[in-house]
């Protein structure tokens, strides 16, 4: 476990809290051998005990502490590259300028023959082809579901369930964050800044809301998903971006006298873009708070729209329980067959 | 701004006064405001020296060892002293010619006392003709005033599988860090000079791209950086409607189709392989096959959509000299599936590739041509596995023919080409033994007497007019 902020937490909750019935329902009995957060790692082959991590954690910042098997002297490219280990779940921070650390993590871990499951979304806006085909190379999985739509499926929605058919483009709204910001500005008639403190109070926005106003974060998931799902070779380079900083309380009045309202939308159409866009207010993309809403238009299913919470950790977690699950189901078949 | 990506052999940097000419090339181009990516090859010859030089090091030869690595040295200095003017240039050059020879010293000797030398320590050792032509080359670029830097395949992003030899490309992995790795260069102004030829794995262990050598790695960077055209710059002026040694008046073809290449490569041209035309067409970079010694001239251009339509669709004609037939045939053939079947299993099992097959519709013989020198294994491989059998009565060989190949993708769809190709060898009193032609129609193929080839070459040649384009 390559981070150990609130996804990693939230993991190794659902890993102690339902225990039996990941091993009973999926034949699943995870052991995470080695954790890595920003201060160290802590390392033990047979399983760490989970409990003892969460309360080193939060007791005394990191892992690293833990007596017997505390190894503040190690980075995460040592703990990838020595531990044994089936699987890595890369939950580091996202950059979306070179991708780093995360893409060194990612491409080690393949090095050394370990699948990975990722929630960066930093390495994947830039490389996924590179990644898959790497991962291929190595004869190992890379899954992200957790990158676009927290725990909503949308990348498998698309990627399964519309198999055979043709998609046409898609088109969503891919961050929470700015999807509350336009809400609470729509309803209590507020100005961009009033929502954004008010979203930084809650948690729903950082305090370096850069990554998020102005439309990196929705840009990134729009590049995996057109990589991903529609076979489109493109980086985030590709895609033109605009934030919702310049969005005035005005334009979401006047919009809202039509009847519409305004959205943060990235589309994958001939291009790929992310801009704020006026919408329907009864257009299934329409969703208020955090929401994240996604609509596929295939040419012979026509057009589904899929919501969901975009954020959040526990979400994202059992997205990447999800990822474990499918990789463990894979592997087991390669096995048996 | 323009960005090329050109490609320099063997035969243009076998020594520094070639360099240099190499380097002003770079340097006119460079100067009218283009991009330019160099890929290199070794000095002429030193791939080959360095191959019998790991053989006698695993013989444990020490002696032709330390003389090659002499002779290694002093060539290589010769040519960093013809290349480079500048003192200092000259003196970085030389500096790392010095230490990559050591290194190379080392890695001979470990051979030697290995006593084995495997597909992985031979590509370390080839890995060097390259790794000591592009400093210099790079040198001499930076003679002219321009900036230069020199990097391996590896350091320049091009990622292989571990298959040592003829490593197997990871094209995404590759077109990424090429990106990440050239681009920046571009855009400094600095001109890249990259080895061709190598590679290396993710474990950074060093590989060799096999067939399509240089040539291969320059259409790679061309695909990855999305250059505006690779250049292979060669000795001859381009691919030719026909070997001018065969036909005096043969001209250079100004433009053809990376399928009309392929086939052309094919059959004998020699300008490139077409695994290395690959990238090129995937991605529609045209590619020019350039002459060093005469840059005016345009060369052959490459492309996926062709501009200029020729009149009667026949581009070239080639000859496929030191084959021969092999006709099996029986009248138990007759309607039996899997006969053919059989008969290139057989084939396929000794390894003996079989160039063109022709088979009539009443299935009575099949007729096959291989290389001439693989004739005798061939028939006999063919007489112990299927004679005796109820359905072959016979086989037949002959080793006095040449394949006579007429390409061009204007044919398709064009009635009377095939009539006049035959009409026009009919005139002359040459009798075709066999004829095949795909369904895809960018070729005719037929064998003739090898007495014959070349005046059918030339019949043909005349027919199409192909002197005067």
């Amino acid at each position: 476990m390559v981070g150990w902020g609130v996804v990693g937490q939230s993991l190794a909750k659902i890993f102690l809290s339902r225990k039996r019935e990941l091993a009973k329902k999926y034949g699943f009995r995870p052991r995470i051998v080695a954790i890595v957060d920003k201060k160290g790692a802590a390392i033990n082959q047979k399983g760490l005990d989970l409990e003892l991590m969460l309360s080193l954690k939060k007791e005394k910042g990191t892992v690293s502490a833990s007596g017997q098997y505390g190894r503040p002297d190690m980075s995460a490219l040592d703990v990838i590259e020595s531990v044994e280990a089936e699987a890595v779940v890369e939950v580091s921070p996202t950059n979306i300028e070179d991708g780093e650390p995360g893409l060194s993590y990612i491409k080690t871990a393949f090095r050394t023959g370990k699948h990975v499951v990722t929630t960066n979304k930093g390495p994947l806006a830039l490389a996924l082809p590179a990644l898959t085909e790497l991962a291929d190379h190595n004869k190992v999985y890379l899954r992200f579901s957790g990158t676009v739509g927290a725990g909503t499926p949308v990348l498998e929605f698309a990627k399964n369930c519309l198999q055979g058919d043709r998609l046409v483009s898609v088109k969503g709204i891919l961050n929470g964050t700015t999807n509350y910001i336009l809400s609470e500005m729509d309803e209590k008639h507020i100005t961009f800044d009033e929502a954004l403190t008010a979203a930084q109070k809650l948690g729903f926005a950082e305090a370096d809301p850069t990554m998020d106003v102005d439309g990196y974060d929705a840009a990134a998931k729009l590049v995996i998903m057109a990589n991903w799902i529609m076979d489109r070779k493109v980086t985030i380079k590709d895609v033109n971006i605009k934030g919702i900083r310049e969005v005035s309380a005005q334009n979401i009045q006047d919009a809202a006298k039509k009847g519409c309202t305004i959205k943060l939308i990235g589309v994958i159409g001939e291009t790929l873009k992310v801009e704020p866009t006026q919408i329907s207010k009864h257009d299934p993309l329409a969703v208020d708070g955090a929401l994240n809403a996604v609509t596929f238009v295939s040419e012979s299913a026509g057009e589904q729209t899929i919501i969901g919470l975009g954020a959040g950790g526990v979400e994202t977690a059992s997205a990447v329980l999800r990822d474990l699950l499918d990789i463990k189901q894979n592997i087991a078949n390669k096995m048996m067959t | 701004m323009k960005n090329i990506v050109m490609k320099f052999g063997g035969s243009s940097v076998a020594n520094g006064k070639k360099i240099c000419h190499v380097a002003k090339i770079v340097a006119d181009n460079k100067n009218l405001d283009c991009g330019v990516v160099v890929v290199v090859s070794a000095l002429e010859g030193v791939t080959n020296q360095l191959i019998q030089a790991a053989q006698e090091a695993k013989k444990g030869n020490s002696e032709y060892v330390s003389k090659f690595k002499q002779e290694l040295l002093e060539r290589h200095l010769k040519t960093v002293k013809e290349a480079i003017k500048d003192k200092q240039l000259a003196d970085d050059a030389k500096k790392i010619v010095e230490a990559r020879i050591g290194e190379l010293q080392q890695v001979l000797t470990g051979i030697g006392y290995v006593g084995e030398l495997t597909p992985k320590s031979r590509d370390t050792v080839i890995s060097f003709g390259e790794r000591l032509s592009a400093p210099i080359v790079s040198g001499a670029i930076k003679d002219l005033g321009l900036n230069s830097e020199h990097l391996t395949g590896g350091e320049a992003g091009i990622a292989t599988d571990s298959n040592f030899g003829e490593a197997g490309l990871l094209m995404n992995v590759t077109k990424f860090q090429l990106k990440k790795n050239i681009e920046p260069l571009l855009k400094k102004g600095t001109v890249p000079v990259v080895t061709g030829f190598i590679a290396e794995t993710q474990n950074k262990e060093t590989t060799t791209l096999g067939r399509g050598g240089s040539d291969y790695t320059a259409t790679i960077v061309g695909a990855a950086i999305e250059a505006d055209e690779v250049w292979i710059w060669t000795d001859v002026d381009g691919l030719m409607t026909a070997d001018p040694k065969i036909v005096p008046e043969a001209k250079t073809i100004h433009e053809l189709s990376f399928q009309e290449a392929t086939e052309l490569t094919i059959f004998g041209a020699k300008a490139m392989h077409p695994r290395a035309l690959e990238p090129a067409r995937k991605e529609g970079i045209p590619v020019r096959i350039r002459n060093v010694f005469s840059p005016d001239n345009t060369g052959t251009l490459i492309v996926k959509e062709q501009t200029a339509k020729t009149e009667n669709g026949v581009k070239a004609v080639t000859i496929v000299k030191n084959v021969a037939v092999i006709t099996v045939s029986g009248a138990g053939m007759v309607g039996a599936p899997g006969t053919a079947a059989k008969v290139f299993e057989v084939l396929g099992k000794e390894n003996i590739n079989i160039l063109m097959i022709s088979q009539s519709v009443s299935e009575a013989n099949i007729s096959l041509v291989i290389q001439r020198n693989l004739l005798e294994r061939a028939v006999n491989t063919l007489e112990i596995a299927l004679l005796g059998r109820d359905f072959i009565r016979e086989i037949v060989s002959e080793d006095d023919v040449c394949v006579v190949a007429v390409l061009g993708a204007g044919m398709k769809g064009i009635p009377g080409v095939a009539s006049r190709i035959f009409t026009a060898v009919a005139k002359e009193g040459i009798n075709v033994r066999m004829i095949a032609q795909g369904s895809s129609e960018l070729n005719v193929s037929f064998i003739v007497k090898e007495a014959d080839g070349n005046e059918t070459v030339r019949a043909i040649h005349t027919e199409f007019k192909l002197n005067k384009k």
